[in-house]
């Protein structure tokens, strides 16, 4: 915590001139700042600054690190509230902003965005609102993401300060209105580069409303004449432009770019990539490969140069070598091949890191590329070393070089050399490069300045005299450090367009009254021979170096005073210029003064058309009115609502310090005090104008600070490209030395492969000696082996047959033993034979002895017994032959037993044979039996039936000769009663005859009849007479019963037993009218009628059927071989056969079936 | 051995299925094909099995004595029983009994009474009641059995059957009756007798004429298979089966009349099924008539 006190006098110190007082007091700041984080010392130091504006607290304030920005953002914040101290405050911000603090991010956040915006949106101030807006145009590229909140505010912003420009409310100076304007257009880019839809949106509702639709024609519109379409128009949406992803991978510098392409304002637009590339291109290429001959450049050249006979040689040098070539060509034609490749190197990584690093400002790229390449140089010649980095810088206007060469070439045609004019107009380029760099200049570059001052004043001599070659070439050197210096300053401003700006700026026009007419005619004849805004650039190089050189000293001066110096130098300068610039005759060809529109083109013009289609055609056409305006005499800078705010800014600051000057020179400086407030207003308007301006400048310094990055990172890459390409050299390199290593390695390889196949082969080779000696070996070892075997088996045999030896001399031992012990027991055997022999012979002799003996006593007993011993002999014989004979029979006896047996056995099979056989025949007899029986049965059914059928017909027939003996009777009936006695007589006579049989038989009958059979019956027993007097005594009885039939029977049987016996049949012939044949049938019907009665009684039946039965027999018999059963036929009598004969013939029956079988 | 091997030996199983008849044309064949026919297996066989209509002739001119059991006999006693025949025929036509226009029916009859003996002396005398019972069997047996011949002397041996084989059984069929219906349907019995419809029943029709004009004869024959076989039971349960079949019908009618006048004329369509249902009543309560081999 400092003290207030100490704080103040350390501050009062920090203002002291003595510089090391001033450094040692920054330090000591600095110091408190890091061990303090109080917002105290912080307040302190921005009161301070807003009281003195000190640079050195501006330095401190704007180096703050981290803890105190916050306290810084809350100061300033709280001071943009307060309406007086507002615009020292924002241009603090901007000072803060500029510098891209490493807390730039929090910008957002802070409160101090919302109360600049509020700010921006409620201030009448034009100055504050300019500064504001430009520290906001600034900011926003930090803080894109932010755009999502705000971004309502910035368009709102921005339809405020464009209705400004129309409507200048109040108060407002319109040279202000300018300096608004330029912010305005600037914010436009801003916006819409980095938010296009939205902005568009924006613009379309906002300017829809009927109320804005002037603004829109009169602000609006001209400014969307200078952007491209946004491809993030086509692409992107609302939503995803505000994607924070989409900025994070942008830095600011990146999204300053991205705003700058899409611009179609050559002061404002990046040639970065698209179209602008293209153009530089097609430019740049084509001279440096075509050939000399061939190219138009030639003709160009001829046409407008070589008239007034230019060495050839240098036309052609400057022809031919684009701007890069040119060192190259002025250090000498024999190091010209050399550098080429370099070149070629150099330059490739514009074109292959696709980066579109050719840079639009001279600058940029091209001081950085020629360092390394002007050193090169540098130690070679010092002519070459300075001129590179001036050659090198101008390359986006690379076509203009040749005709800007074959101008000043003509100037200096008859003394200088072409490498000295070269040098010249180089060295003309880079003044202008500081020219612009100048108004930048604050103090960091003293050193250069100094510098630059120092040549300055030697400058307008040596321009003057335009032979000294030591001044140029000191000039040169100093060039060299000063785009050295640019190159790492690296300004926004460094854009090439910005000269052409310049060229038609105020200054340029402000110059034009003061200067005489030929500089107008210069440029404009330049312009008119080429129809290309690089003339006016190179043109405005040989202008431009005065006016930044005179503005050299001026500017150690403060911001306030400086104005009336550069005004005066540039007077100077101009006039100088014009001076040096007349004598060339070229500028003015004599078609030029008439009609710039007119004027014919170069052949490359349509290149241009082609890459800058519209816009070029419209800024040269304006461009000319605008000359042609100026001409008139009429300097009014508004009026041109299409013309970029930024080249009307131009033109008013250079007015505005002409004016300044001018003021200035009228006054001498006591005067000057003594109307301090007279001029007081005015003056204030120049202060406020001078700090638009410096707010302006600072802008642009951002902007250039921005590209100054980028080409950084740029450089980078191409020199890590550079380097990956020697990587790559060297790694080819290496791979080459690899595959010589490799082809080395392989020819060795296929050495030590011959080696080792030849070693295989002998390997081989020995391997198959060796395999044959083991063959060998083998073979011989299975013959060794054989031989063993066949040894060994033969060890076997002998073995064996050892083994049999030893038994055999075994067993050959046994029987030694054996033989020994028989030989003993021979030997004793022997001893014994001896002893029995002995015996034997001793037995013999006795033997003899008695057999002497027996022969005596059989001598004896022979002489006694010869007869008996024969006749035993003989019984002996006989009983044997006996016995023989026995046997013999009993063998026979034997056979014939087995014989009969057999005969058995056979007659037993045989008997089973049969008992079988008889059992099938009967079997076979059965069951014929059942069959005939069956047939039997139905045979005898069918005789039933004739039977029935035969009784039927009887009865037919009985019935049918009842009738008619009904009518015979009817008609004898009177014969019959004449011959009554006679029948009568004869009836007692049969009575005698058979009386006792017929009783019975009568008897029976009777018992079975009814009453009235009883007189039927006698008659019927007495014969036919009878019957027929019982018949004639009841006729009507008989008709109406059968009962007549019965004695008519009777009749035929006595008749029959009658003829039997043997009576006279005539004594009935009367009888025999009945027929004989009537007799049985009148038994049938007698038995009919029994047969009727039988359903009365059947016992009678049975009797009758017998009856019938034995009838039958008789008849079957017919013969009449029995006499004695007809006359059993009679009564009760013939009832016993019939059962018998029944019998009989069933038994018959069976033993007739079986006789027929048997 | 033979014979079983011949027949299917699936057959057994037939019956338990609910097939039948399957096998018994085939067992039949094997039946006849016997010299010497077995009366009694072929009585086993018509009492369990109905008889195939081709065979029913033959088995039942076989079961009647009518032919032998021998094969060798078959023709000659055939042409013994139709000289038999066209003697009647010939004799009757002869006696005027019987004309060209008598109905067969009534030859067959006339036939019979002269076989039997008790031909009346004139045609125009009246017929006992056993005539009309010979009558209703003729006229029955006519539609089944084409020939003549065979017809005639079907009857006359059935009829002859019915006189002497079952004379003694005949009488106690309707105590039977009762008793089974009792067993079957003790309700419909009750309900009868409370019609005191029990005594009036159709037993003459059911009985004698062993259902002949009362069923359709295609039903009748199976039912009369049964009858030549040795069984008038069956007769019994086919009666019974009637009742239980029209019971509603039955238990509807109240008086005696009514009754026997649906019972003497049964819708016929339903005959085949009353007579199934009686063969398996008459097994049931009878049992299966096993084969006495």
């Amino acid at each position: 915590m400092a003290q207030p006190a100490n704080v103040g006098e350390l501050l009062s110190m920090l203002d002291s001139t003595m510089l090391g007082v001033r450094d040692d007091v920054t330090a000591v700041f600095k110091e408190n700042l890091n061990s303090d984080r109080g917002p105290m010392l912080v307040n302190t130091l921005v009161d301070h600054y807003l009281e003195t504006n000190s640079q050195p607290v501006l330095h401190i304030l704007t180096t703050l690190q981290e803890p105190h920005d916050k306290h810084l953002l809350d100061k300033i914040n709280e001071y943009v509230g307060k309406a007086a101290t507002r615009l020292s405050i924002l241009s603090l911000l901007g000072h803060v902003v500029r510098l891209q603090p490493s807390w730039k991010h929090k910008l957002s956040q802070a409160p101090l965005l919302p109360s600049l915006l509020k700010c921006l949106k409620m201030d009448t101030d034009i100055v504050v609102l300019t500064t504001g807006v430009l520290v906001l145009i600034t900011m926003l590229p930090m803080i894109p993401q932010s755009g999502k909140q705000h971004l309502l505010d910035f368009f709102d912003i921005f339809g405020r300060l464009s209705s400004w420009c129309l409507k200048k409310p109040g108060h407002v100076t319109e040279i202000y209105l300018v300096h608004l304007h330029a912010s305005v257009y600037a914010l436009f880019h801003r916006l819409y580069g980095m938010y296009p839809c939205n902005f568009v949106s924006f613009l379309r509702s906002h300017y829809s409303m009927k109320e804005n639709l002037e603004t829109f024609e009169e602000v609006v519109k001209p400014m969307m004449e200078h952007v491209r379409i946004h491809p993030e128009l086509v692409t992107g949406s609302k939503d995803h432009e505000l994607d924070p992803r989409r900025w994070k991978k942008l830095e600011t510098h990146d999204v300053v770019i991205e705003c700058a392409k899409i611009s179609l304002d050559p002061t404002e637009a990046s040639y970065e990539d698209g179209y602008s590339v293209s153009h530089q291109l097609f430019t740049r290429f084509p001279p440096r490969s075509a050939d000399v001959t061939t190219s138009p450049y030639v003709d160009t050249q001829n046409s407008y140069g070589s008239a007034t006979s230019t060495p050839y040689s240098t036309t052609q040098l400057m022809l031919f070598s684009t701007p890069r070539h040119l060192p190259q060509t002025l250090s000498s034609p024999s190091a010209r091949l050399l550098p080429e490749p370099l070149q070629a190197t150099l330059w490739s990584p514009s074109s292959v890191c696709g980066m579109t690093t050719p840079p639009t400002s001279p600058g940029n790229v091209p001081s950085d590329l020629s360092h390394p390449y002007s050193k090169v140089f540098g130690t070679t010649g010092g002519k070459g070393t300075p001129l590179g980095t001036p050659a090198t810088s101008p390359p986006p206007a690379p076509t203009c070089h040749p005709d800007d060469y074959v101008h000043i070439s003509h100037t200096p045609q008859a003394t200088a050399t072409p490498p000295r004019k070269e040098e010249r107009t180089d060295s003309a380029r880079p003044c202008l490069h500081r020219q612009h760099h100048l108004p930048n200049d604050r103090g960091l570059e003293d050193l250069h300045r100094s510098k630059g001052s120092v040549t300055l004043s030697d400058l307008p001599v040596f321009l003057g005299d335009l032979a000294s070659e030591e001044d140029s070439i000191e000039k040169d050197k100093e060039e060299a450090a000063i785009s050295k210096e640019l190159s790492e300053i690296t300004t926004a401003e460094a854009d090439p367009v910005v000269p052409r700006g310049g060229f038609d700026s105020p200054f340029y026009r402000d110059s034009l009254p003061g200067s005489q007419r030929k500089t107008c005619s210069a440029p404009s004849g330049t312009r008119g021979s080429i129809v290309n805004p690089e003339p006016f650039h190179s043109s405005l190089d040989k202008r431009g170096p005065d006016t930044p050189k005179q503005a050299f000293t001026p500017i150690d001066l403060p911001c306030g005073g400086a104005d009336s110096s550069p005004a005066e130098d540039r007077d100077r300068q101009t006039s100088l210029e014009t001076s040096i610039l007349t004598p060339s005759p070229c500028k003015i060809p004599p078609h030029k003064g008439t009609g710039f529109g007119s004027t014919q083109p170069p052949p490359y013009d349509h290149l241009f058309e082609v890459a800058l289609p519209k816009t070029a055609r419209y800024f040269v056409s304006k461009k000319t009115e605008e000359l042609l305006k100026k001409v008139k005499g009429s300097p009014e800078e508004d009026y041109v609502p299409s013309t970029s705010p930024m080249e009307v800014l131009d033109r008013l600051i250079q007015q505005g310090a002409d004016a300044h000057s001018k003021e200035l020179n009228k006054l001498s400086l006591p005067s000057k005090s003594v109307d301090w407030t007279h001029f007081g207003d005015e003056i204030r308007t120049l202060r406020d104008q001078l700090l638009l301006l410096h707010n302006q400048l600072l802008y642009e310094r951002f902007k250039r600070q921005q590209h100054a990055l980028r080409n950084r990172r740029l450089l980078r890459k191409v020199i890590r490209a550079a380097a990956l390409e020697e990587h790559n050299a060297a790694m080819k390199d290496q791979l080459k030395l690899q595959e010589k290593d490799i082809q080395i390695w392989k020819v060795s390889l296929q050495k030590e492969q011959a080696r080792y196949s030849q070693l295989q082969e002998q390997r081989d080779t020995v391997v198959t000696q060796l395999h044959s000696q083991i063959r060998q070996l083998q073979h011989d070892r299975e013959e060794f082996y054989n031989q063993s075997q066949e040894l060994q088996t033969k060890l076997e045999d002998c073995r064996n047959m050892i083994a049999e030896l030893r038994i055999e001399l075994k067993k050959a031992n046994n029987k030694v033993c054996h033989t020994e012990l028989l030989l003993s027991q021979v030997s004793q055997k022997l001893s014994n034979s001896e002893s029995v022999q002995q015996q034997m012979e001793f037995l013999n002799r006795q033997l003899l002895v008695l057999g002497e003996v027996n022969e005596l006593y059989l001598e004896q007993l022979q002489s006694k017994h010869s007869d008996t011993t024969k006749e035993v002999e003989m019984m002996k014989a006989a009983y044997r032959k006996e016995l023989e004979k026995n046997r013999s029979h009993v063998l026979q006896q034997n056979q014939r037993l087995d014989t009969s047996q057999k005969r058995i056995l056979e007659l037993e099979s045989l008997l089973a044979k049969k008992d079988h056989l008889l059992l099938e025949q009967k079997k076979y007899l059965e069951d014929v039996k059942s069959q005939a029986s069956g047939q039997l049965l139905a045979a005898e059914s069918r005789y039933e039936t004739q039977k029935r059928i035969t009784q039927m017909f009887e009865l037919e027939i009985l019935d049918l000769y009842g009738r008619l003996e009904k009518d015979d009777l009817v008609q004898k009936l009177d014969e019959e009663k004449a011959e009554a006695a006679e029948a009568a007589e004869e009836r007692l006579d049969c009575c005698n005859d058979g009386c006792s049989d017929s009783v019975a038989g009568h008897n029976e009958e009777a018992s079975g009849h009814n009453g009235e059979a009883k007189t039927p019956r006698p008659s019927g027993i007495r014969g036919s007479y009878g019957a027929r007097g019982a018949g004639g005594s009841s006729s009507s009885s008989e008709l109406s019963t059968p009962e007549k039939p019965p004695s008519q029977k009777a009749g035929p049987l006595s008749s029959w037993w009658d003829t039997t016996v043997g009576e006279p049949s005539t004594s009935i012939p009367t009888v025999g009218s009945l027929p004989s044949s009537k007799s049985f049938l009148g038994m049938k019907a007698r038995e009919l009628f029994r047969n009727k009665s039988e359903s009365q009684c059947d016992e009678d039946g049975m009797t009758i059927r017998s009856l019938s039965e034995t009838l039958k027999t008789e008849q079957g018999k017919d013969s009449g071989v029995e006499a004695k059963s007809p006359l059993n036929l009679d009564g009760p009598h013939l009832s016993p056969p019939a059962p018998d004969s029944v019998g009989q013939l069933r038994i018959m029956d069976y033993n007739e079936s079986h006789h027929e079988h048997s | 051995m033979t014979e079983d091997s011949q027949r299917n030996f699936r057959s057994v199983y037939y019956e338990k299925v609910g097939f039948r008849g399957v096998e018994e044309k085939k067992s039949l064949e094997i039946l006849l094909k016997d010299d010497r026919l077995d009366i009694e297996k072929l009585c086993t066989f018509s009492q369990r099995f109905p008889l195939p209509s081709m065979y029913r002739a033959l088995v039942w001119k076989v079961l009647l004595g009518i032919l032998p059991p021998h094969h060798e006999s078959h023709a000659q006693v055939m042409m013994y029983r139709k000289d038999q025949y066209s003697d009647i025929l010939h004799a009757l036509k002869v006696t005027r009994f019987i004309s060209d226009t008598t109905p067969q029916v009534e030859v067959y009859l006339r036939m019979h009474q002269l076989e039997s003996g008790k031909l009346p002396r004139s045609p125009s005398f009246l017929r006992q009641p056993e005539d009309e019972v010979f009558l209703a069997i003729a006229k029955a047996m006519e539609e089944m059995v084409e020939d003549n011949v065979d017809c005639y002397w079907i009857t006359r041996c059935f009829v002859n059957q019915l006189n002497n084989k079952y004379r003694d059984s005949l009488p106690h069929l309707p105590k039977a009756f009762e008793q089974y219906l009792s067993l079957e349907d003790g309700r419909l019995l009750s309900h009868l007798r409370a019609c005191s419809a029990v005594s009036r029943l159709p037993y003459d029709l059911w009985f004698r004429r062993c259902f002949a004009g009362c069923l359709p004869e295609s039903s009748l024959q199976r039912v009369w298979d049964k009858v030549v076989s040795g069984s008038c039971k069956i007769l019994l349960f086919v009666a019974v089966e009637i009742l239980l079949t029209f019971k509603i019908k039955v238990m509807a009618l109240n008086s005696a009349e009514k009754i026997t006048k649906f019972l003497e004329n049964i819708p016929q369509d339903s005959s085949d099924a009353i007579v199934s249902k009686a063969i398996d009543l008459w097994h049931k309560h009878c049992g299966t008539p096993v084969h006495s081999a």
